[in-house]
Formats: structure tokens, C-alpha cells, sequence
């Protein structure tokens, strides 16, 4: 079953045509992920899935919901961590997520979990302004897997972490999608991308290039970063 | 070098202006300064009769040098708001943080961006315009050229004053407390026997060497500002620790609000306007076009002959459409980028800030109000005034949210939205002035008129925030 689906999807900012019909289907408990170098398409095609731009041409589906008609219908059934780092200035990370569920009207809502998973504990009486990068980062993370849907879309979210709270964040990903969870993964970190996906796609200038599953690609003995190379080389 | 940075900065600024506002509006905007200029010479001669001739030379001076002034310091202040709404931006003016080029020099060169920058957009098509109007009505071309000259020098006199007084803020804030006023008391003792500028005094006078310092004053502002322009300035970073979650006892309060908006956005965006302190920036941004008010009724009495006493009306006019400013500061606190991320619609965070604006920013216009009422011992047109302010406001300020959304500064950079804006605002505004100062001739027929208008206004505040839905609901946050 399908749970992303879109057609011939194109974005065109001004001059630029930052997406050249696009099609793709991203199956129920799939660990999809996004890869291209920068500036391909990536980020235009996770905000056009999630709702937070409109395409100019083509469909989208997101969990049977048409994007561009129900932009806030998908937004309530997915978790987004967009590419910047940007949660709420002045909240502290507890507001933050209070606010996100309080949004989300999200049930029994682990708050206390989630500030101690990502080691935010310490953190109480900050405002999100005076975090690093990398705390920041944690605060987006957070919010949304506090979210409980069963789609995430995650725009480099391994960005500024520390490698151990990276292997964390790894590992509660693998364990929702074995849940039945699906994951949507933009990112140019092959080697996370290699490890956690199921099946990839190498989008450049605007345009899907590759679709192909790990598996396969391992049985031809071949990873994802020989395959990127071959292409957008 | 400097030719290629200067060069660079242009295309920087004409670009960052062309990205917040439509291309074709930021274009417009140097044809709207060409009929204001040659409006102005159209009109020159009433308001020479009326003001007297040196008086509206004078008025000129002061206009264009404030102008200079805020231009300054919307150059040298503005990128901090700028990065609170659109998030990072980098400019070229950091690159001294990265690369091998003094932190002096870029600001240098910025300064003179600005001066070119401005003259192109603003005070050349004023002087096209101007000598337009001048040739319609047969006045001397190159006297009008004279005085356009005059009037640049006075600008970039304002505007070397911003330059130093944004150099010594980066050193400390009394520094530049202190040195702003050591530089105003200078200026003022120097010129005492002068015209307000030297740029006037050679126009009107002719003598060469006025013109010459004329010119000398604002490169000597300038070199003395690049001198203290600080080489490592490191912006004070506010580190506080130890805020109380106050969200869920915030949203509480605002349960009832949830009619207009949800509760918890208000909430949060509550908590940003009271740790951001943007209150007290509120309230000195209400202060200074106030005392630009009381300082214009003071210069239009010692002008005009005839005696014209602006009352608690007319300041509750003013004060209401000031509310403007009191909604773009709550648009500036904060990037809502995060919003992007949630099942919410601009339009519910747009609500959200004209919840706000109706509650927890009241007290400002309100203080203004009582204590103009109470300078000018007008206590019984306080409860009118306050009524005047109230309507003005809420119409002004819901025009700007269905206008503007989130972006208001940056939107009204756009000529079109503003010229709108401008139609919109003007005729009620001076309908009101006019029968705010005619209050004393036939009272009930004034209350019954300035009731008939606090109505329409009331009305059409409602209609503009109906329209705040359709307009922003699919809006994108980016």
C-alpha cells in the first residue's frame, strides 16, 4: 500500500525549475530514502509531500490525502524535521513540545520520555535561542517524533548531532518502521542512507535519476556512493 | 577592490529588496518619489504663501536630514530584524568574520553603498520629478538643481550621524548615548548662527565656503565613525537560564481567545513578546514619532499665522494608526518558520498577533494617550480620544494583517501594497484631524460626525479581518 504517492511533480521558482516531473510511490513500512547532491531537489520535493509548498505542476498523495487540497489534513497525520534547525526562539524545549501536542491534540503524549532521550533534561530554563546547533537540532527531532504518526519525513536530520545521540536516533528509526512505521529520508550522508534505507532514490538537477532497492544493489555488489558517483558525476 | 565591493553591495541591496518585495513594486517605488517631487513643486507656492519661504526651505532640511538619519539606521540596525523574520542571512558586510578585509573598511564601503543606493532609489527621481514640476511652471532649472544639491548634502549629514551613532552602540550603549549627544551639541553650537544645514545656509546665502563645509561635515562624521567602528565586534548574546514553563499556564488564560485563534499559538507567541522584551522597544518606537509629532504642531504654530492647536483627538488619530507599528513588532520577534512543521494556517498565526495586539499591547497607545491628554490639560477629550484611537487602530491594524501577514515591514517596501496602504489609511485619518480641530466650533454636530466614522471604520475593521482567511489561509510559512 501505498502511503507517498506523486505524478509528474514539477516546482518552478522564477527561472529556476527546481523539479522536473517527478513520479514515485513510497510503500507502508518502508525506510525510503532521498539522495542528491546539493541543490538537486530534495528539499523542494520533501516540502511540496508534506505541504508546506505548492507544486506547480502534477499530484501529490500523502496516507491517501490529496497534498495541494488538504495541506493541513497530512500535516496532522505526518512528523516533519525540515533542513533548518529552527524551533521556537524563546520557548524552552519542554514548551516546545508542550506546544507541538497541545497542536497535534496527540494522546498521552510522552514529554518526560522525550526530553530524557535526547539528554534535554539539562537544558530546562533555556530558551531554544541560546541551544547549539546540534541541541536545536534535538528540540526539532523531538517534536517530531512526539507526534505519533505513522509517516516521518526527515530532512537531514543527523546534521549537528553528536555520533552517540546519531546511533540513537538511528536506532529508534529502525525500531519504528519494524513497528509499521514508514520514514522519508532526504539526505547526503550515503553511509546513514546506506544503512538504514530499503530502497533509494538519486534525484539531480530535478529529476529522479535511480530507484533501486539496498538489496539489490548489494547483490551487485555495488553501495550507494559507486552509484551516486556514477550518476551525478 | 572597493569599486568591485561597492558594486557587489548594490546588487546585494537591490536584491534582498526585490526578495521581500515584488519586483515590479520595488521598481515603482523611484516613480512614486518622482510624482511626489513634482507634486511638491506644484504645490510649492500655497505652502510657501502659507509657511513663509524660508520656513519651507527649512522644513525641507529637516525632512530630508531625518531622513538620512533613519535610512542609517535601518542600514546599520535593520539586518538584526531582517534575520529574526527570514532566519540567517549573511551579507556582505560580514565577510570580515571570514575573510582577509578589515571589519573599517566593509563598513566604509557600506556607508557609501547606502549613499549611492539611496540617491538612485529616492533622491534623484525626486529631483527628476522636481525639475519637471519646475519647468510646468517655469521656474529656474538650475536653481531647483542647486537646492536638490543642498538637499543631498543634508541627507548624507543625516546619515553620517546614524553611521557614528551605530559605531559607537557596537563599543557599549552609553558610548553611543553619550556621543550622539556630545555630536548633536557640537553640531548645534557650530551652526548657531547658521541655517539648520550648511547645505541651506550656501543656498540661500551662496557663499562658496559653506558649500565646502557642507561637504567636509559628513566626511568628517564618516572618518571619525569608521574610526571607532569596532574590528572584533562580537554581538551581545542573551544567556539566560532558569525560565519557568509558562505554556500550559498562558494557554489557560487564552482559552477564551480560541474564537479567533488557538490558544496555545497565543500562548507562544505571548511568551515571545515577553522574553524578547520587544515591550520596551514597543514603547521608545511609540515615543519617537510622538515627539516628531509634537515637534511638527510646535513648527506648524511658529509658521503658520494663524493658530492651530492639535487636541487629544487629533492625537488619538495618531496614536491609533501608530498601532501599525505595534502589530510589525510582533511580526519581527520571531522566524515562523516552525509553523511549517504543524497542521496551522498563516492565518491562525496572523490571528494569534491580533490577539495580542488587542490585549496585552493596549497599555502602550493608552499611557501615550492619558499622558498627552494630561500635558495638555484636555482630560474631558480623553474618553473621546481613546474611542478615535481605538477604531483608527483596529481598522489600521487589521488593513495591515490582511495586507501584510507576517511580513509587514518587508511587504511595505512593495510601492503597490504601500501606495494601497496609503489610500486606505490617509483620507480617514485626515477627515478625523479635520474634525478633531473643529471640535470647539459645533461639538454635537463634531461627535455625531467623528461617531458616524468610528462606525464605518469599525465595520470595515470586521471586513478586513474576514478577509484575513481567504487571503493567508494557504499562504506558505517560507
Amino acid at each position: 500500500m501505498s502511503v507517498i504517492s506523486c505524478k509528474a511533480l514539477s516546482k518552478k521558482y522564477d527561472d529556476v525549475l527546481a523539479l522536473n516531473g517527478v513520479d514515485l510511490n513510497v510503500e507502508k513500512g518502508e525506510f525510503f530514502g532521498l539522495l542528491g547532491p546539493n541543490g538537486a531537489g530534495k528539499t523542494t520535493l520533501l516540502k511540496i509531500l508534506t505541504g508546506q509548498i505548492g507544486a506547480t505542476e502534477g499530484t501529490a498523495e500523502v496516507l491517501g490525502l490529496d497534498v495541494e487540497k488538504d495541506r493541513l489534513g497530512v500535516k496532522r497525520k505526518i512528523g516533519i524535521v525540515p533542513e533548518q534547525e529552527s524551533p521556537p526562539s524563546f520557548l524552552t524545549p519542554r514548551e516546545v513540545l508542550e506546544m507541538v501536542v497541545a497542536i497535534r491534540e496527540t494522546e498521552n503524549p510522552e514529554i518526560e520520555w522525550w526530553l530524557e532521550f535526547f539528554e534535554m533534561k539539562p537544558l530546562e530554563g533555556r530558551v531554544c535561542r541560546n541551544l547549539s546547533r546540534g541541541q536545536r537540532q534535538k528540540v526539532m527531532l523531538a517534536a517530531a517524533f512526539i507526534s505519533q504518526t505513522e509517516l516521518l519525513f526527515l530532512d537531514e536530520p543527523f546534521i549537528n548531532l553528536d555520533p552517540i545521540v546519531q546511533t540513537k536516533v538511528r536506532d529508534w528509526l529502525v525500531d519504528f518502521v519494524k513497528e509499521g512505521g514508514t520514514v522519508f529520508l532526504n539526505t547526503h550522508m550515503l553511509e546513514n542512507a546506506q544503512r538504514l534505507c530499503d530502497r533509494a532514490a538519486i534525484i539531480h538537477e530535478g529529476k529522479i535519476q535511480s530507484l533501486i532497492s539496498l538489496e539489490k544493489l548489494n547483490q551487485q555488489k555495488m553501495n550507494l556512493e559507486e552509484l551516486f558517483r556514477e550518476i551525478v558525476l | 577592490m572597493n569599486k568591485l565591493i561597492i558594486h557587489k553591495m548594490l546588487l546585494e541591496e537591490i536584491r534582498l529588496n526585490t526578495s521581500f518585495a515584488s519586483g515590479k513594486g520595488f521598481y515603482a517605488f523611484p516613480i512614486l518619489v518622482v510624482l511626489a517631487g513634482l507634486l511638491a513643486v506644484l504645490f510649492s507656492d500655497e505652502i510657501i504663501n502659507d509657511m513663509g519661504y524660508s520656513a519651507f526651505l527649512e522644513s525641507c532640511h529637516i525632512s530630508i536630514l531625518f531622513y538620512g538619519v533613519f535610512t542609517g539606521f535601518l542600514a546599520f540596525f535593520g539586518n538584526d530584524f531582517l534575520e529574526r523574520i527570514f532566519g540567517y542571512l549573511g551579507l556582505i558586510i560580514g565577510l570580515p568574520s571570514t575573510q582577509p578585509i578589515s571589519q573599517r573598511r566593509m563598513t566604509m564601503l557600506y556607508f557609501i553603498k547606502e549613499i549611492i543606493f539611496y540617491s538612485i532609489f529616492t533622491l534623484v527621481p525626486a529631483l527628476i520629478g522636481a525639475l519637471i514640476g519646475a519647468y510646468s511652471i517655469g521656474l529656474d532649472l538650475i536653481n531647483v538643481t542647486k537646492f536638490g544639491l543642498s538637499l543631498f548634502l543634508s541627507f548624507t549629514t543625516g546619515l553620517s550621524f546614524a553611521y557614528l551613532t551605530s559605531s559607537l552602540y557596537r563599543i557599549s550603549l552609553p558610548f553611543a548615548i553619550s556621543g550622539g549627544l556630545l555630536l548633536i551639541l557640537t553640531y548645534g553650537f557650530l551652526f548657531r548662527n547658521f541655517q539648520i544645514t550648511p547645505g541651506l545656509d550656501w543656498y540661500l546665502n551662496g557663499y562658496i565656503e559653506m558649500l565646502f563645509i557642507a561637504m567636509i561635515v559628513p566626511i568628517l562624521i564618516s572618518i571619525i565613525a569608521t574610526i571607532f567602528v569596532h574590528e572584533n565586534y562580537e554581538p551581545k548574546v542573551m544567556q539566560k537560564i532558569g525560565y519557568k514553563d509558562r505554556l500550559a499556564e498562558y494557554t489557560k488564560k487564552f482559552e477564551w481567545a480560541k474564537w479567533m485563534s488557538v490558544p496555545v499559538i497565543v500562548s507562544k507567541e505571548r511568551i515571545d513578546l515577553q522574553r524578547s522584551q520587544t515591550g520596551t522597544k514597543m514603547f521608545f518606537s511609540f515615543a519617537f514619532p510622538l515627539g516628531i509629532l509634537t515637534f511638527m504642531n510646535w513648527f506648524i504654530d511658529k509658521g503658520l499665522p494663524i493658530q492651530i492647536d492639535f487636541n487629544t483627538i487629533f492625537y488619538g488619530v495618531m496614536i491609533g494608526f501608530f498601532g501599525t507599528m505595534l502589530y510589525s513588532w510582533l511580526n519581527t520577534i520571531d522566524s515562523p518558520n516552525f509553523y511549517s512543521t504543524l497542521p496551522v494556517t498563516v492565518s491562525e498565526v496572523i490571528r494569534a498577533r491580533l490577539v495580542l495586539f488587542l490585549t496585552i499591547t493596549w497599555w502602550i497607545p493608552l499611557l501615550f494617550m492619558a499622558l498627552i491628554a494630561y500635558m495638555s490639560s484636555e482630560m474631558n477629550l480623553l474618553p473621546i480620544g481613546i474611542v478615535v484611537m481605538i477604531a483608527v487602530g483596529i481598522y489600521i491594524v487589521n488593513y495591515t494583517a490582511w495586507t501584510t501577514g507576517l511580513r509587514t515591514n518587508s511587504a511595505l517596501f512593495d510601492a503597490i501594497i504601500f501606495i494601497k496602504f496609503f489610500f486606505v489609511s490617509v483620507p480617514p485619518m485626515i477627515a478625523m484631524t479635520i474634525l478633531s480641530l473643529a471640535i470647539n466650533h459645533k461639538p454635537s454636530v463634531i461627535l455625531i460626525a467623528l461617531a458616524t466614522i468610528c462606525g464605518f471604520l469599525s465595520l470595515m475593521s470586521i471586513f478586513f479581518y474576514n478577509k484575513i482567511e481567504t487571503r493567508w489561509k494557504t499562504e506558505a510559512f517560507d
